[in-house]
């Protein structure tokens, strides 16, 4: 472990939310987007991990818990208004949620 | 030996305690409480304390909790912004969640919660807690636009303003990563320190993080090209919702911008933050005024007008000067009343079973209820900027700013914005003071604005906006000492 | 001690228009009372203050000051001269006629009318009064939204009211902000919103080029609010649609606010630019002038007519002062002669507001009547209503500029000035008068007094049923016409009491270039 530098972390982090960011834009389920979204976090998470130990300073994983927590209730608010939503539309997909236009 | 407990300061973020707390308060009243309306006059007693004890922290707290947060002149004034804002979204709430049966306690306390929220970003000296209040902010007001369970609409907002405000965060916390890489720190005043002492190069992990910064920011406070949620929340979320968040997470929004900008990326980076602002500026009040201009729905074209406002908001900001704070800082005071006024009288129009807020549902307002009508008409003469309202020293002031700051360019623009927003205000006044009611008043749901809570609220941001347009020196001397 | 003429003058309506918003809508005979009561203390008041200045004319009188916004060094500052003191007075007399007038008129949405045209005075006289250009922009605004509603609510459906009111509305509402960002300029480079310190501290001197934008930005404001052509389209829409008292204050009073903002800020500001475009700006005023009156030649809506005549009426008034202003640094001998330009273009002003309000009023007495403005509809007039015929023909007359009356004098001087300074234009100039007399003899007295009286037309257009006044002028009417016809003959055949205030305040003016 202790060979694989700094570097690797972040770059596999940038990765990981590009990855994440794409999803949400060309994916048409919520689920799916919801998911993404989770990546782009966890990414963000990687990324100041990796952060904390290169800087040695304990931000990092400090941000970290506070992050998982914040995720958390993001998923929790997320699925809770989608479900409502499959009650109303009885669909996942955001392309037939557009009642809203002008 | 006992073990050495830091000291906590806790003096600057007891507004903070007091919303967070009555918050809780409202949370456990509910469970007791049968009458729900009842817990909508706690919350306001809460905000009412929590303003009172805004105002006597008042000219600010140097002192900050562990670095953390800061209780200064700006963020006490913002915090007064936010709770005047609460306060006439609670009134509204009142009335509004009444008459379209929705009345319940869980409202009241999540409204609270976006309110700490709000004031945790204003006072915030760390990304982290700027992350933290972003999220408690817009976590709950997620939960907001959605409260109306029965109206397809307003799961739709709930849906679009969730997925892509929890996208704009990610690419915020993203920025606080980047920034963190560059600066080794999350405190604003040691990134500001770090990065100045580097001097030039600039760092381009720490530029790449600001841009990612920036990023969520617009997406927060909907600048252009991040606006597009904006209409379709505005006007999907219940009336009373979309009072409170226009105005609130607008001006939390731009209350972190400006300390993110000023404390943490100043003076290397100020440069490069000041075209990009100048250009968002153009852009968004630009293209919000001519996407209103088409608008037919009441609560939408709001909406847009609301993006062109953030436009001129960042008028101030991008001036870089104490002079562009200010006026940015009074800008988003007149902004709160003018637009949660506007709002207000949309709650008053709508009735209970169709959502009416399209612009023929204005149609001889002035002729059904005339004081409606007036305050809706003194409301969209000072968002146009008509003297001697609150939103003309508004404009004067950022306009004023960007001329002395060598944005002269941007000013005429600004101003050009303003008549060209005129035309679709002027058109709800047509639509109010010139068209003939559509139906007949029997049809008409009783409304006597003289004895509600939402006439309270519409009373106090009109009086407002008339007073303030008058005294603009009582708001702009309490501005000097910011 | 001083006694505030100034601010009872410009707040008293204000009082009035919140005390008719309190008084229930229902209660119209009152609301009519009060608001014609709380119009005549100006009235009053403006006519002591133009003799008690008229004792000593010469600079600022009545000044009064008080520090307002301390942070942006705006004042509450208001003061009148020769130049400002006849207009305040005409926008009271017009203003307190009008009101007269529409107590008997005006059937629809009594209470919100009357309120807003006091406010709408308050506007007007603000704008006439005030030496601080943060509170005259404030002033030049507050106009607007009374009569925005005044055109849109009260106005002929005919006649498109909406399109008209939101039409006036726009094309002032740009140019009033082209002139905010110039006033911000002006500030921006002498530290101060005094209208009276700014001509000495020379603004934008020393920025030519921003200097020039200022100056147009300034003169767009004025020139649209005037209207000189090519921004006067808005003018004969908005005359059209609104109602009678409506039109009279408009022509009356509001295109006086543009020639006065062009007089006490455009010249005094800016007086070598002015001389630098006076040429182009002279032109403006001659197509205003030979334009506004051959298209008012052309109209068939008397009311169309009128306005249009004022396009052409307003451009005689430009181009007296840009006979003034033209010929700077020409040695004393000139200077009468431009002193005598300037004073024409003054006195055009006012002479037009009484003359002009008058004639408006006065279609609004056939109007009334027959519901129709179609000058092919009337014919042989004067003998079913000889008083109407005498006033009509006095106003009209006076307009054309028949010596006697009062519009002769004024453009008798404005030409002579003209003809010393600027003699082409002038020669030019004179086809308007030509013109003028044309449509007026044709136009109006011959088709609408004159001619054949067919009483089978008649009877189509009277119904006897909706008019319960006496058919020729009623009482209402002649009072209402009554000053206006006064001070038409008085200015006529003995304009010394208004040239003498008028001259001593241009002359101080003039000296000051």
């Amino acid at each position: 472990m202790q060979d694989v530098p700094t570097t690797w972390f972040l770059l596999l982090g940038a990765i990981l939310f590009t990855i994440g960011a794409v999803g949400v834009l060309v994916r048409r389920n919520i689920l799916v987007m919801l998911m993404c979204i989770e990546l782009m976090m966890n990414a963000v998470n990687l990324t100041f991990v990796a952060l904390g130990r290169e800087l040695g300073s304990l931000t990092g994983q400090v941000v970290v818990f506070f992050t998982i927590v914040v995720a958390a209730v993001e998923v929790t608010v997320g699925l809770a208004i989608l479900i409502e939503l499959n009650r109303l539309y009885q669909t996942a997909d955001v392309d037939e949620v557009a009642g809203l236009k002008g | 030996m006992r073990p050495q407990l830091p000291t906590l300061d806790l003096v600057p973020l007891y507004p903070l305690l007091v919303v967070t707390g009555w918050a809780v308060l409202v949370l456990l009243a509910d469970l007791f409480v049968q009458h729900k309306r009842a817990l909508g006059y706690l919350a306001l007693t809460g905000v009412i304390v929590a303003a009172v004890v805004t105002v006597a922290l008042w000219p600010g707290v140097p002192t900050s909790f562990q670095n953390m947060a800061i209780s200064d002149g700006q963020a006490l004034f913002f915090n007064l912004v936010f709770l005047v804002t609460g306060a006439l979204g609670l009134l509204v709430a009142i009335e509004y969640l009444e008459r379209k049966d929705l009345q319940r306690g869980e409202y009241y306390a999540l409204l609270m919660f976006s309110l700490a929220g709000m004031i945790a970003m204003a006072a915030a000296e760390d990304l982290l807690i700027v992350f933290l209040g972003l999220e408690m902010m817009s976590v709950a007001l997620y939960v907001l636009s959605g409260s109306n369970q029965r109206d397809m609409s307003s799961i739709e907002a709930a849906m679009k303003y969730f997925i892509l405000g929890s996208f704009a965060s990610a690419f915020f916390l993203y920025g606080i990563a980047l920034t963190y890489a560059a600066a080794g720190s999350t405190n604003l005043a040691q990134i500001g320190s770090w990065l100045s002492g580097r001097g030039i190069p600039k760092d381009p992990v720490a530029l790449t993080g600001l841009s990612l910064l920036l990023v969520g920011f617009g997406f927060k406070v909907a600048l252009v090209p991040f606006h597009w949620w904006t209409p379709d929340v505005y006007q999907g979320a219940p009336t009373s919702v979309t009072a409170f968040m226009s105005v609130g997470a607008k001006a939390a929004g731009f209350a972190t911008l400006t300390r993110v900008l000023y404390s943490a990326f100043s003076p290397t980076f100020t440069t490069d933050w000041v075209t990009v602002a100048a250009v968002l500026a153009a852009v968004t009040m630009t293209f919000g005024n001519l996407a209103a201009l088409v608008q037919r729905d009441v609560k939408r074209l709001l909406g847009y007008s609301s993006i062109a406002h953030a436009g001129y908001v960042l008028v101030g900001i991008a001036a870089a000067s104490p002079v562009g704070v200010r006026g940015m800082l009074f800008y988003i005071l007149a902004y709160a009343f003018m637009t949660a006024g506007a709002f207000a009288v949309a709650c008053a129009v709508e009735r209970r079973e169709q959502s009416t807020t399209t612009l023929a549902d204005y149609a001889g307002l002035a002729q059904r209820s005339p004081l409606l009508a007036a305050a809706m008409l003194l409301f969209m003469l000072s968002l146009i900027g008509i003297p001697p309202l609150i939103g003309f020293w508004s404009k004067l002031f950022v306009f004023r700013a960007a001329v002395e700051a060598n944005l002269a360019w941007l000013a005429v623009l600004g101003v050009l914005n303003s008549a060209l927003s005129a035309y679709y205000y002027a058109g709800v006044v047509v639509q109010m003071y010139l068209r003939e009611p559509g139906r007949s008043p029997a049809e008409e749901v009783a409304f006597r604005p003289w004895r509600s809570a939402l006439a309270v609220a519409v009373f106090l941001a009109a009086a407002a906006t008339v007073v303030l347009g008058l005294w603009p020196g009582a708001v702009v001397n309490l501005l000097m000492g910011v | 001690m001083n006694f505030p003429f100034l601010t009872l003058i410009t707040f008293i309506p204000l009082l009035g228009a919140v005390v008719v918003a309190l008084i229930p809508g229902r209660r119209e005979r009152e609301i009519k009372l009060v608001a014609v009561l709380f119009s005549v203390p100006s009235l009053v008041l403006s006519l002591i203050a133009w003799l008690l200045y008229a004792q000593n004319a010469g600079e600022i009188k009545f000044l009064e000051e008080a520090t307002w916004i301390p942070t942006l060094n705006a004042y509450y500052r208001v003061g009148v001269d020769g130049i400002s003191l006849p207009l305040v007075f005409l926008t009271t007399l017009l203003t307190t006629l009008s009101l007269f007038y529409s107590s008997y008129t005006i059937k629809k949405r009594v209470k919100e009318f009357f309120a807003l045209f006091l406010l709408l005075e308050t506007g007007m006289i603000g704008v006439f009064v005030a030496l601080d250009l943060v509170l005259f922009y404030i002033f030049w605004e507050v106009g607007l939204v009374p009569m925005f509603l005044l055109i849109g609510i009260w106005g002929q459906p005919q006649d498109r009211p909406q399109y008209s009111a939101i039409k006036f509305f726009l094309y002032t509402l740009v140019g009033s902000v082209a002139m905010l960002l110039a006033f911000i300029a002006i500030y921006m480079t002498t530290g101060t919103w005094n209208i009276l310190q700014i001509p000495g501290l020379k603004p934008l001197a020393g920025n030519p080029g921003l200097a020039i934008a200022a100056f147009w930005a300034i003169f767009l404001a004025f020139a649209i609010k005037v209207p000189s052509w090519p921004f006067h389209t808005w003018l004969p829409d908005a005359h059209t649609a609104a109602p009678t008292a409506g039109s009279v204050v408009l022509a009356g009073v509001l295109l006086k606010l543009g020639g006065y903002g062009m007089i006490r800020i455009l010249l005094p500001f800016f007086p070598d630019l002015f001389k630098q475009f006076a040429p182009w700006i002279g032109v403006l005023a001659l197509i205003s002038m030979i334009y506004g009156a051959l298209v008012s030649m052309a109209q068939w809506d008397l009311k169309r007519l009128i306005a249009y005549s004022s396009v052409s009426h307003m451009g005689f008034f430009m181009l007296g002062l840009v006979a003034a202003a033209a010929s700077l640094e020409v040695a004393n001998p000139v200077l009468t002669s431009r002193a005598i330009a300037l004073n024409g273009a003054v006195l055009q002003m006012f002479n037009h507001g009484i003359i002009t309000g008058g004639l408006f009023f006065l279609v609004g007495v056939i109007y009334e009547r027959t519901h129709t403005r179609d000058l092919k509809a009337f014919g042989g007039l004067s003998a079913k209503m000889p008083v109407y015929y005498g006033v009509m023909l006095t106003t009209a007359l006076a307009s054309l500029g028949l010596p006697g009356l009062a519009g002769f004098i004024s453009e008798f001087m404005v030409f002579r000035g003209a003809f010393a300074l600027i003699p082409t234009y002038a020669i030019i100039g004179v086809v308007a008068i030509v013109l003028g007399a044309a449509y007026i003899l044709w136009k109006i007295v011959q088709h609408v007094f004159l001619g054949e009286f067919s009483e089978e037309r008649w009877q189509e257009i009277f119904n006897p049923a909706h008019w319960h006044f006496s058919l020729d002028m009623a009482r209402f009417e002649v009072i209402t016409m009554a000053p206006l016809l006064f001070f038409m003959v008085l200015v006529g055949i003995y304009p010394a009491p208004v040239l003498n205030v008028i001259n001593a305040a241009t002359t101080a003016l003039l000296a000051m270039l």
